[in-house]
């Protein structure tokens, strides 16, 4: 038996779908509904808000090892810039690029790292944010995503194997590169080669002598200095002595770089738990040195500044 | 400097086109002049731009800017003299020794029995103006945030919280940090060469605890010294060893956990089972203009005397802020928010926060961090202490309630701190009449 019902044609609704909205990241089409890139999996909503301003955003990467410390920089980072009044703000675009800022400074409070980043980019946490330069009356749109630090290892070691990693990288206007001090003073050599294969991947990617990765600026961050003096006092040369190869290549390819400590946590202890085994903890909260590198790159970006 | 580079191009920019000006003038050319005009006018017109951006600049950071921290004046200190004082010159050793604020050593029983009364005097008055006496009691100690919400706590909160109830004998803790021209007292006094100031255990560092052009002092002395504007400032850049050292030094030691946490949150017995202790110095709430805390402005130490309001109910200053502060105590990993921890290396107590911390629930007066003794931060700085019971005094301070068996410290057995303390008592028990200067070199 069949019944009738009144089915509305929703036309407007088709002529939605028939505009195609490409992806951000990848500049694949999709529709206008989809939470995701079908091809990539970066968020829609970063493509929804760059249409409605007037200035395109430039993406900044945030990149290094696992473990290296990029989501605690990267949520420190915003939370401190946020907290700021005159030199220079950061005013987040959407929920979404808060929940960072959230999880980080909740896990710091508390006394503990925030939980690792998963290796899904659906699951990644993407910030899209205003930078202001009140005393300069300037304006940036940026984008940085937290990556998973083992995501980048495979995307590296196996290309096209994160399509939103490649796509992403390619677009990028300059890059923080975080390096684990702690790692490098153990005289474990995995960072420094990590680093260099990431640096390659990059000049790989965009090699037009003008334009290109050898062009962009690059800071190259020496994260949880706060276990290392040395390294707080000097970056530059520490990298010199203990990352003999990274620094010489930075010299030869990268003609915009620049070495910088930065820590969070003043002291650090382990602690047993049954879900995650043997984790760091951070006795006391302390940042220092994590503003300096993204104000540096953003100098050196000065053409993409916008009038505010 | 770009400022003044703006104003120079503006300058000469404008003498150009009067230069211009004046000269079309001469020459009777019409375009010439009115170019000429153009261009001052347009330079007289960025130049009123920018004067009226920088006055509303002016205006909105002094808008922007709170009132600067009140300040307390740092008690007198005598003058220092660098001559040598005869050892028989009682006057002399007393009056360099109140210079280098050594107080408390004198008021110790054995040197205290070669004084006068007028050197006792002058002793204790030092003592009382640098000084705040806290009395005794019952504190709280260990994790107690969380119950801590409404101030008040009862016997199962307490547990519940893995609280430690610990008594504390009335004791002097020293109203402001160490500054850096007091501990340049204790490295001019050659305190790195005497080894008795030392812990046995550290002699073989000791030769390496040197400023940053190798001559013995903190961290980030140059050539022995501290920068001229940083003598108020508390030292920091000092092992948990040199703050004992320099405690030894002026006749005091470092102050427990509890003696710390007691002076901070002065612990109020409501009842038999009901305590009230305090968040902050200052209250349960934070308030960030009482304490030198993480700010985007400013990121590192001030003068000790600088944030008044944050003053304790006993009269003492910085206990939150500015820098750290090592205590005799070990760090207990199981007192700290994440929990039950593994320590790298064993670690010494801090407290109190610094101008680089953060959270404001990280500057409590419950909570602790602990540091490698060896370490030299940035921003860990000591104060000192010295039990009543240690000290020979004219006139003893009021009592809360007489130490039943004059026994020094908080009952808290596990916090290393007994040594000096122990000697100050077994002073106390047998003082012996010796010569001032035999003693202070002993």
């Amino acid at each position: 038996m069949t019944k009738s019902v009144i089915q509305p044609l929703e036309s407007y609704r088709l002529a939605q779908y028939a505009v195609p909205i490409p992806c951000y990241i990848c500049d694949t089409d999709n529709t206008f509904d989809a939470e995701f890139c079908t091809h990539c999996l970066a968020p829609m909503a970063l493509a929804h808000q760059a249409n409605f301003q007037k200035t395109r955003p430039q993406m900044i990467a945030v990149v290094g090892a696992a473990d290296a410390g990029k989501t605690v920089y990267l949520g420190m980072l915003i939370d401190m810039l946020s907290r700021q009044l005159d030199r220079m703000q950061l005013l987040a675009r959407g929920a979404f690029s808060i929940t960072l800022q959230q999880t980080t400074l909740s896990a710091l409070a508390r006394c503990e790292f925030p939980p690792k980043t998963p290796n899904e980019p659906d699951r990644w946490n993407w910030v899209h944010c205003q930078v202001r330069r009140p005393q300069l009356r300037q304006v940036m749109e940026l984008i940085m995503p937290d990556m998973a630090g083992e995501a980048l290892l495979e995307e590296v070691d196996h290309p096209h194997t994160f399509r939103v990693i490649r796509s992403f990288l390619e677009k990028c206007t300059g890059a923080l590169i975080l390096i684990d001090t702690v790692k490098l003073q153990e005289g474990m050599p995995e960072q420094d080669f990590f680093t260099m294969k990431l640096l390659t991947t990059l000049s790989e990617l965009a090699n037009d002598p003008k334009h290109g990765w050898s062009k962009r600026p690059v800071a190259l961050i020496l994260s949880k200095a706060d276990q290392c003096d040395e390294c707080r006092e000097d970056p530059g040369g520490y990298a010199k002595a203990h990352a003999v190869g990274l620094w010489q290549y930075c010299q030869e390819r990268f003609h915009c770089h620049k070495f910088f400590a930065t820590g969070v946590a003043g002291a650090c202890a382990w602690r047993e738990s049954l879900s995650e085994g043997r984790v760091q903890v951070p006795l006391r909260v302390e940042p220092h040195g994590i503003v300096e590198p993204f104000e540096w790159l953003l100098d050196k970006l000065g053409a993409k500044w916008e009038r505010g | 400097m770009g400022r003044e580079k703006n104003h120079v191009i503006r300058g000469v920019t404008s003498l150009c086109c009067m230069v211009i000006l004046g000269l079309a003038w001469m020459a009777r050319n019409l375009w010439l002049a009115t170019g000429g005009a153009v261009g001052l006018c347009y330079v007289l017109w960025r130049i009123a731009r920018a004067s009226r951006g920088s006055a509303e600049e002016a205006t909105s950071t002094n808008a922007s800017h709170p009132r600067p921290p009140a300040t307390v004046p740092l008690p007198q200190r005598p003058a220092t003299s660098r001559q040598p004082v005869d050892p028989g010159d009682t006057d002399g050793l007393v009056g360099q020794m109140l210079a280098q604020e050594r107080f408390a050593l004198l008021l110790r029983p054995k040197i205290a029995a070669n004084l006068s009364g007028a050197h006792l005097r002058r002793a204790q008055e030092a003592l009382e103006q640098n000084m705040a006496l806290v009395p005794d009691g019952e504190v709280v100690l260990g994790r107690i945030d969380e119950a801590l919400q409404d101030g008040k706590l009862n016997e199962e909160e307490i547990a519940a919280a893995q609280g430690r109830l610990i008594q504390v004998e009335r004791f002097f803790l020293d109203r402001f940090p160490v500054t850096n021209q007091q501990f340049y007292a204790f490295v001019a006094d050659g305190g790195y060469e005497q080894m008795a100031f030392w812990d046995e255990s550290i002699w073989p560092a000791v030769l390496d605890l040197v400023d940053r052009t190798g001559m013995p002092g903190p961290r980030y002395w140059q050539d022995g010294c501290f920068r001229p504007a940083e003598k108020d400032h508390p030292v920091v850049g000092v092992s948990w060893y040199e703050a004992s050292a320099y405690a030894r030094w002026v006749g005091k030691r470092l102050p427990t956990d509890a003696e710390w946490v007691k002076a901070g949150s002065w612990p109020v017995p409501l009842s038999s089972t009901t305590r009230l202790q305090r968040r902050y110095p200052w209250g349960d709430t934070m308030d960030r203009k009482r304490a030198n805390l993480w700010n985007p402005r400013r990121a590192r130490s001030v003068p000790v005397n600088q944030y008044a309001e944050g003053v304790s109910v006993g009269g003492v200053y910085q206990l939150i802020g500015n820098v750290w502060e090592w205590t005799s105590g070990n760090f207990r990993a199981g007192d700290h928010l994440a929990g039950k921890l593994e320590l790298p290396t064993p670690m010494k107590s801090i407290r109190g926060g610094a101008f680089d911390t953060y959270f404001d629930n990280q500057a409590t007066c419950q909570f602790q961090s602990g540091e490698n003794p060896l370490g030299r931060r940035h921003n860990i700085g000591f104060r000192c202490a010295v039990g009543v019971c240690d000290l020979v005094l004219t006139r003893q301070p009021p009592s809360v309630e007489e130490p039943a068996d004059g026994e020094p410290g908080d009952g808290d057995p596990g916090d290393g701190e007994a040594g000096v303390a122990e000697a100050g008592v077994a002073e106390a028990a047998a003082p012996q009449p010796v010569s001032i200067a035999e003693e202070v070199r002993a």
